[in-house]
């Protein structure tokens, strides 16, 4: 009986190959636009999260309040608090950074550049955790900071190459000219993925205090909690006893404690409101497929009415006649969603080859299992909605009306 | 002939009604949608650029630059007073004033919020220049006179801030800026650009006593040309003694000199490019849409199969019978286009109505919908059923009239 029926309403759609094509393309377009936006959101969220992997979630950042890029809020966090949140019990490990904007050059009569220049403890007990919080992905080239470092930098991936940041590609070995002050190069980061973060260069703090005279602040303290003790915890704790240290009044704290944890929250929070709006703006072109897809079951029950009249006349009961319909659509809809998840898994590849050229590579598609089957799934339940209608027509009619029809 | 040909289409797709709006909704859809969008960005678009179209279209503004972030961010040489005097002797240079813009903390019924804090010039032609610059009026209390100390006028967002400092900042309050405490003496005229309506102005002595700053720098100048049209070559000028002042080569450059041209162009390539992403992904749907036109005609060209056959039979020529499909199909793309068009144009308008709302007057949304838009998508759109109706109308004039007579209904 199903046999029968599949055998029908595969005949029906290959006997109007023109028009079946069409309807499938119409689908498989709207499915493919999706699919290749969606696989882009996916592949930031876990890149995100292999972020948030690397560094642990463990961790807590305090900053200063204000606005503005690092080091131009005004306020800072100074060496007394950085000594309080590491004699904490459950803290573990804790380290304070200097972030400032730097200018660089190869040679003391080029143009300068200005990138962020990150200065970090090399002192023997924290040098292990400061080095790996910030630059957890691996070293592509020569060595990082060793405690005892002196006037030696390493730097973000893109250094490596000419014109990316600076005209001249540099090596381990070349000397860099940091607010005029020379560095050696003693090594190179791993590609993060985006422009900016891969033309970081990190010092030892000392040198930052010296080039940035930042003596005794910080523009962020980064820290671990012991374990067992959760995150969320500690911030609120670390919150009330810092502004007790400092002696501030509540609501007047000039600094935000943070979990790593709700700060890739928040991040991605904004990426999927944004990546939804445009999931959305394609997703009107699935509604427009659907409404091609009824459009060609009208058609079809149109084109077949005399049929129709026979097989009621013969004993087809009307649910039968509406499933042979919604069937056809429900194909239909299957077959432009297989195509449209192709397509969009070529389109997607070629994109994020693309954008991964022009050095946003963090930028990549991801193909989860689920994403193919529910785009699948959705291009089939919209094939069998768009169906309905006409279905109920064909299911509805009068024999003997249906058998008269020319 | 024509017209018997236009009555013919007519008469074909009003025959078949539901399939003729059934392939109408589909690129009604797709216009409405691309419409609606263009409309709705070109007045973010404007909304965005009239803020800094407030600028004013004669002024200049100098800065030492540093790559990322807001003056005094980073380790820049800073301009200072010697640079400034030397500007205003600068052939079409109208006035010059010196501003301070620092990050600062104000204290206010014991809670702290951070601001930044801008002087206002001690030189009169330098107040009304910055005043006249940045429409700076007093909505509440006065402006600040010169000479004045620990005298301060807050910008609107700031006074308005009662939610988070537990009672609204009015003229005769006094708050805390970095510890010393100031008088608030007006509130200014809303902006509508939040950076500028919570800044704090204070007279420039008082600035450089509370961030101890040093007597001769400045973190950016304002420059009026007196001609409009010369200010090109007068940012040139600038460029050029700003380079012997700082010793510094062309292409060099360690300060920027720019023209509200310039920044708007660097905004507007941005938002462009971000507007074309959303068109073409919200195009894909006219696309799918023209799809359907297609097979509608498609089917239209197989029902009547034998009607294309009589009249080749009784002497209409290939071409007839391409024109007679093809007006068709054209018909059905410009009147979804124009009633997409009529939809997408009230889309854009309810959208900025519903922006407007949710913002609350920051910022001036209205839809741009402008002829060229509504008629542009109206011929758009009939080119994409025109487009669409090629294959089948082809297919139907190249029938042979003997198979297409002799074809089964």
């Amino acid at each position: 009986m199903i046999k029968d029926m599949l055998i029908y309403v595969w005949n029906n759609i290959i006997h109007n190959k023109t028009r079946s094509l069409l309807t499938i393309l119409s689908i498989m377009i709207g499915i493919m636009a999706v699919f290749t936006l969606m696989s882009f959101g996916q592949g930031l969220t876990s890149y995100v999260n292999k972020i948030s992997e690397d560094m642990g979630t463990d961790n807590l950042v305090i900053q200063p309040t204000g606005f503005g890029p690092p080091g131009s809020t005004g306020t800072h966090l100074s060496s007394d608090d950085l000594d309080f949140v590491k004699r904490r019990k459950d803290v573990s490990d804790a380290t304070g950074y200097v972030i400032r904007t730097g200018e660089i050059k190869k040679d003391l009569k080029d143009k300068p550049k200005f990138v962020f220049v990150m200065g970090w403890s090399t002192k023997p007990d924290e040098i292990k955790f400061a080095t790996n919080a910030f630059g957890s992905f691996g070293v592509a080239k020569g060595r990082i900071h060793r405690s005892g470092d002196k006037r030696k930098a390493v730097l973000g991936y893109n250094y490596q190459f000419d014109k990316k940041v600076l005209d001249e590609a540099l090596d381990v070995g070349d000397k860099i000219y940091i607010n005029e002050v020379k560095f050696e190069v003693i090594g190179f980061y791993e590609k993060i993925g985006n422009p900016q973060d891969d033309s970081n260069i990190y010092i030892p703090l000392d040198d930052a205090n010296e080039l940035f005279d930042s003596a005794d602040t910080f523009d962020m303290i980064y820290l671990r909690t012991q374990p067992g003790v959760e995150p969320d915890v500690l911030k609120d704790r670390l919150k009330e006893s810092l502004r007790r240290f400092k002696d501030q009044k509540k609501g007047q704290e000039d600094f935000t404690v943070t979990t790593l944890a709700e700060q890739i929250e928040v991040f991605n929070n904004i990426f999927k409101v944004l990546n939804g709006i445009l999931v959305l703006i394609a997703g009107i072109s699935v509604l427009v497929a659907a409404v091609n897809i009824a459009n060609t079951m009208y058609t079809s029950v149109l084109e077949r009415t005399k049929e129709i009249g026979i097989m009621k006349a013969i004993g087809a009961v009307n649910s039968y006649i509406l499933s042979i319909f919604v069937l056809e659509s429900a194909i239909l809809g299957v077959l432009g969603g297989i195509f449209g998840v192709l397509s969009g898994y070529i389109i997607a590849s070629i994109l994020g080859n693309i954008i991964g050229y022009y050095g946003f590579s963090f930028l990549y598609p991801v193909f989860p299992k689920w994403l193919t089957v529910s785009c699948i799934i959705f291009a089939g339940i919209v094939g069998t909605l768009s169906g309905l209608f006409p279905s109920r027509q064909a299911s509805g009619l009068n024999p003997v009306d249906a058998l008269r029809y020319e | 002939m024509l017209a018997d040909l236009f009555r013919l289409s007519l008469r074909s797709l009003y025959r078949r009604k539901l399939r003729s709006w059934l392939t109408l909704v589909g690129i009604i859809i797709g216009i409405t949608s691309v419409v609606g969008l263009i409309g709705l960005g070109h007045g973010l678009e404007a909304a965005i650029t009239g803020i800094f179209g407030n600028l004013g279209t004669d002024k200049i503004t100098v800065s030492a630059s540093g790559g990322y972030g807001p003056p005094g961010s980073g380790a820049v040489k800073p301009i200072t007073k010697g640079d400034l005097e030397k500007i205003k002797r600068i052939n079409g240079v109208k006035v010059a004033a010196g501003r301070l813009i620092e990050p600062g903390k104000l204290e206010f019924n014991e809670r702290v919020s951070f601001v930044y804090v801008a002087s206002i010039p001690k030189d009169n032609d330098e107040r009304e220049l910055l005043y006249d610059t940045f429409d700076i009026v007093a909505e509440d209390g006065r402006l600040l006179k010169p000479g004045e100390s620990k005298r301060a006028v807050i910008g609107s967002a700031i006074g308005e801030r009662g939610d988070f400092f537990g009672k609204d900042i009015v003229p005769g309050k006094k708050v805390k800026i970095q510890d010393t405490v100031v008088e608030v003496v007006g509130v200014l005229k809303e902006q509508g650009n939040p950076l500028f309506d919570s800044i704090v102005m204070l007279n420039e002595d008082d600035v450089r006593e509370i961030f101890d700053l040093d007597p001769d720098e400045y973190d950016i100048f304002a420059v009026q040309v007196v001609h409009e049209k010369d200010i090109a070559s007068v940012a040139e000028d600038i460029e050029k003694l700003m380079r012997k002042q700082r010793d510094v080569g062309v292409g060099e450059e360690d300060f920027s000199v720019s023209t509200p041209q310039d920044t708007m162009s660097k905004i507007n390539t941005t938002l462009t490019a971000v507007q074309w992403f959303v068109y073409v992904i919200a195009g894909i749907s006219i696309l799918v849409g023209g799809i359907g036109i297609m097979n509608t005609m498609f089917m239209s060209v197989t029902e009547r199969i034998r009607d294309i056959g009589i009249m080749k039979a009784i002497g209409a020529t290939n071409s007839t019978i391409f024109m007679l499909f093809f007006i068709e199909s054209g018909l059905l793309g410009s009147i979804g286009g124009f009633l997409g068009a009529i939809f997408g144009a009230s889309l854009a308008i309810f959208g900025a109505a519903q922006m407007r709302a949710f913002i609350g007057g920051d910022l001036d949304i209205r839809a741009d919908i402008s002829l060229g838009l509504f008629f542009g998508s109206v011929a758009g759109s009939f080119l994409v059923g025109s487009f669409f109706g090629v294959l089948p109308a082809i297919r139907a004039s190249g029938l042979n009239p003997v198979d297409a007579l002799r074809q089964k209904k």
